[in-house]
């Protein structure tokens, strides 16, 4: 049974990696830029979803609340950082995010305090039992349910609508996509509402997990998903999640058996670090 | 005095710091966003030889050698992967370390290192001895920038693929730009171990890394005078200040994006306009 | 005789496609031998595999009966070979002049050790000044890459190539780009460059002004050797008008 359980887990962990990967390759295959900013968004997404279900006593209210506005937060982040460097080596905007990120650390410490905040109610925390001893959490099983949503939703949109077309074109080719009249500047608004919802949302899911929104939540989930972006062939969106549920099960198994000799964090970039070696452009090249 | 002295040895070490950083990221273009395990790889090296009795000074070439040699196998990541793959693959050597670290029960563990012995001449020969590294690599920096060594590593930082086409050795310029440097920020550690006297892990992760990274960016890469000039101020900025203490890490976050948005070439850049535009 | 550049059954394969097949060809020193075919017959393949940029999947590649097929790229540059792009690459940090003295300085950073105790760069300050002139871009030495037209850019690669002193010069291309006048005067440049301890291997499609600086032509098309020799005979070759011009007409 341990087994199964550190598989779940795993693949629980991959699930939320996922989430925020997600956002980030979008970005990346739009912009070449590394976006770690990303992980500030996400922590604000537990904060919102704290916060709002602490008002309302609704996780649903709390979740849209924290979507709608880390989108948001997303667009304007885009439109104030990243757009003017457009035409810099990728480097500066990566070292720029990495200031705003810090910087965004900072802000949620002071003025949230450095302990984080907690639900008044913790939400989920329910178990339900499955054949063989299995226990899982309520709110566990809402996170996969939800990754495999959102996810679907989004496969589906790019793939059914005329938006999610236009995207894609604009990720394959922005010149060839303006000139049949798309409007790249739109596209790249929505990429960064998406991806940064998603993360929005992840952020929400990690908290329902650990009960606790501090300021550097976001940290290793946000190296980590660059990681997992980079091990998946930077834009590639299958890379991506292949990438995340791979390292959500590494991780599982790995601190159970390697946990003595690498903490966590260590051995899922030990991953990264052998994986990049063997294959140094990423598992799977950008679709 | 004595405080003086704490405030300047702080500001020696992290020179040393800054510009061994300086020599990868900056001369030579290869970002490196895992420099501070190579500053704890020294710290930890030295603590452990003056805890067994040697004196510092006998304790700085082991340092740098141990950093060096794991500065060499970093290096040879740079020759598979670049740029943002670098970063990536450099960051991960941050946690690496950290997380290595952290599980070593013969290293302190969590805890980490303490006790670490007072220098034989006390708070004055330390600080004496972190100015003379310093300079010296200083000196050292300001050679390699002048040498045909600093000529290839201009080429290499400008466009990799062209400097080969013009017969430069790309990858073996690249791994004496990773030891150099990362010895350098070995002596540094094992300065900084008998500076604060305690050590333990979480002073060597990803967040140091980014903060000497800052101070490259900010000076300007490639300038010497800038680097060392933004590692000055910015290393006891929170010490002058103390409202700044607890602010230290916002500024420095805002400083960074700062700086990459308005003046990528950091300070150097800046003033090399400026002088530009009054000629 | 031993060659100067030796190419053996070379055959270069992307994935499953064939780029190149089982090509041989022979420089001597002192030749100046266009390369051309129609578009996609591999002739830029050709080039970066005698550069080093792309690995043979068979074949041997030789200069002056060395065999340098295993050899990366600067390390043939460093042993007499010198590459101009098609499309250019200059050193944007580096001003005109210290791009081509980089280049003249190839023997001092053979090795790291070497360069860091070498610190002179006059000597090959003046001498990049040399080959500017040769290249007729004297006038632009303190000017950056960006501020410069392409023409000069081009003068550039050539320039580049000059400093590097080599025993054979590869330029791909280096009329790309240009109008009909500085295209003649180009090739007019490119063939007085060649003497007795130079040669130069030039792809072009600029047929004209190959056909007139060139003594011999190789022609290549799909990847496949299609002829060889002096190039009034190869352009009499009705099998080399056939792959330029399709059917031939009756």
């Amino acid at each position: 049974m341990l087994f199964v359980d550190l598989l779940i887990q795993g693949i629980v962990q991959g699930a939320i990696y996922a989430l925020i990967a997600l956002g980030l390759t979008l970005i990346y295959g739009l912009l070449r830029i590394l976006h770690v900013a990303h992980a500030s968004l996400f922590t604000l997404g537990g904060y919102v979803g704290v916060i709002v279900t602490n008002q309302t006593g609704s996780l649903t209210l709390a979740l849209c609340a924290a979507m709608v506005l880390v989108g948001l937060l997303g667009m304007l982040i885009y439109r104030v950082a990243y757009r003017p460097l457009l035409d810099k080596p990728p480097l500066v905007a990566l070292i720029a995010s990495i200031g705003l990120f810090i910087a965004f650390e900072e802000v949620f410490r002071i003025v949230f305090g450095s302990y984080g905040i907690s639900f008044h109610n913790p939400p989920l925390r329910a178990q339900i039992e499955f054949g063989g001893g299995l226990l899982l959490s309520y709110s566990r099983i809402l996170i996969i349910v939800m990754a495999v949503s959102f996810l679907s939703v989004l496969a589906w949109l790019s793939s059914r609508t005329r938006t999610g077309v236009a995207w894609r074109a604009t990720v394959t080719d922005p010149q060839m996509a303006a000139s049949f009249g798309i409007n790249v500047e739109n596209v790249r608004y929505l990429n960064f509402f998406i991806g940064s919802a998603l993360a929005g949302a992840a952020g929400v899911m990690v908290v329902l997990l650990t009960n606790l929104a501090e300021p550097t939540m976001g940290a290793v989930a946000s190296y980590k998903a660059l990681a997992i972006i980079v091990l998946g062939g930077l834009g590639s969106v299958r890379g991506t999640l292949i990438a995340a549920l791979a390292i959500g099960i590494v991780e599982s198994f790995g601190t159970v058996y390697i946990g003595h000799i690498l903490d966590r964090d260590a051995i899922a970039f030990a991953f990264l670090i052998i994986a990049l070696m063997l294959r140094p452009q990423g598992l799977l090249r950008a679709g | 005095m004595a405080y003086e002295i704490i405030v300047a040895t702080t500001m020696a070490i992290t020179i040393l710091f800054a510009l061994s950083l300086n020599i990868i990221t900056g001369f030579c273009g290869q970002v490196s966003l895992g420099h501070a395990a190579f500053y704890g790889l020294g710290a930890y090296t030295g603590a452990m030889l003056t805890k067994a009795g040697w004196p510092l000074i006998a304790a700085l070439p082991p340092a740098a050698i141990v950093a060096g040699s794991v500065g060499f196998v970093v290096g040879l990541a740079s020759l598979r992967v670049r740029h943002d793959f670098l970063a990536i693959t450099t960051m991960g050597v941050a946690f690496l370390f950290v997380g290595l670290v952290r599980k070593q029960e013969w290293l302190g563990g969590e805890i980490g290192i303490s006790g670490i012995p007072a220098v034989q001449f006390g708070r004055p020969g330390l600080l004496v001895l972190s100015i003379i590294c310093a300079a010296l690599f200083a000196a050292l920096a300001v050679y390699i920038k002048r040498s045909w060594m600093g000529f290839a590593f201009d080429s290499i930082a400008n466009d990799e693929d062209t400097a080969r086409v013009l017969g430069i050795d790309v990858p073996r310029f690249k791994l004496w730009a990773f030891v150099i440097g990362t010895s350098g920020a070995g002596v540094a550690g094992a300065l900084y171990a008998h500076h604060v006297r305690y050590i333990g892990p979480d002073s060597f992760g990803f967040v140091e890394s980014v903060t000497v990274l800052a101070m490259v960016i900010i000076g300007g890469v490639g300038s010497v005078w800038a680097v060392a000039l933004a590692a000055a101020v910015l290393s006891v900025l929170p010490l002058w200040f103390q409202f700044v203490s607890d602010y230290k890490l916002l500024i420095y976050g805002l400083l960074v994006f700062g700086v990459m948005r308005f003046s990528p070439d950091g300070i150097a850049g800046a003033v090399q306009r400026l002088l530009n535009r009054r000629s | 005789m031993s060659a100067l550049l030796s190419v053996s059954e070379v055959t270069v394969k992307f994935g499953g496609v064939v780029a190149v097949e089982d090509v041989s060809l022979d420089i001597g020193l002192g030749e100046l031998v266009g390369v051309i075919g129609p578009n996609g017959a591999g002739k830029t393949t050709l080039m970066r595999v005698i550069t080093g940029l792309v690995k043979p999947f068979n074949g041997t590649v030789a200069l002056d009966g060395e065999d340098i097929t295993n050899w990366a790229v600067d390390k043939r540059v460093r042993n007499g070979l010198a590459l101009g792009q098609q499309i250019v690459k200059p050193l944007t940090a580096f001003t005109l002049l210290e791009n081509v003295a980089l280049a003249s300085g190839c023997q001092r950073m053979a090795s790291p050790l070497q360069a860091l105790i070498q610190t002179k760069r006059d000597k090959e300050l003046a001498k990049a000044g040399e080959f500017l002139d040769m290249v007729g871009i004297k006038s632009a030495s303190d000017a950056y890459p960006s501020e410069v037209p392409l023409g000069y850019l081009k003068c550039l690669e050539l320039a580049r190539a000059l400093a590097l002193e080599p025993r054979l010069i590869l330029l791909d291309e280096p009329l790309a780009g240009l109008n009909q006048a500085e295209a003649t005067e180009m090739a007019d440049l490119i063939s007085s460059l060649v003497n007795e301890t130079r040669s130069i291997l030039l792809i072009e499609h600029n047929l004209r002004e190959v056909i007139r600086i060139c003594p011999k032509l190789y022609v290549q098309d799909q990847g496949r050797y299609l002829d060889f020799g002096p190039t009034s005979e190869v352009m009499a070759n009705p099998k080399v008008r056939m792959a330029y011009l399709g059917e031939a007409k009756t």
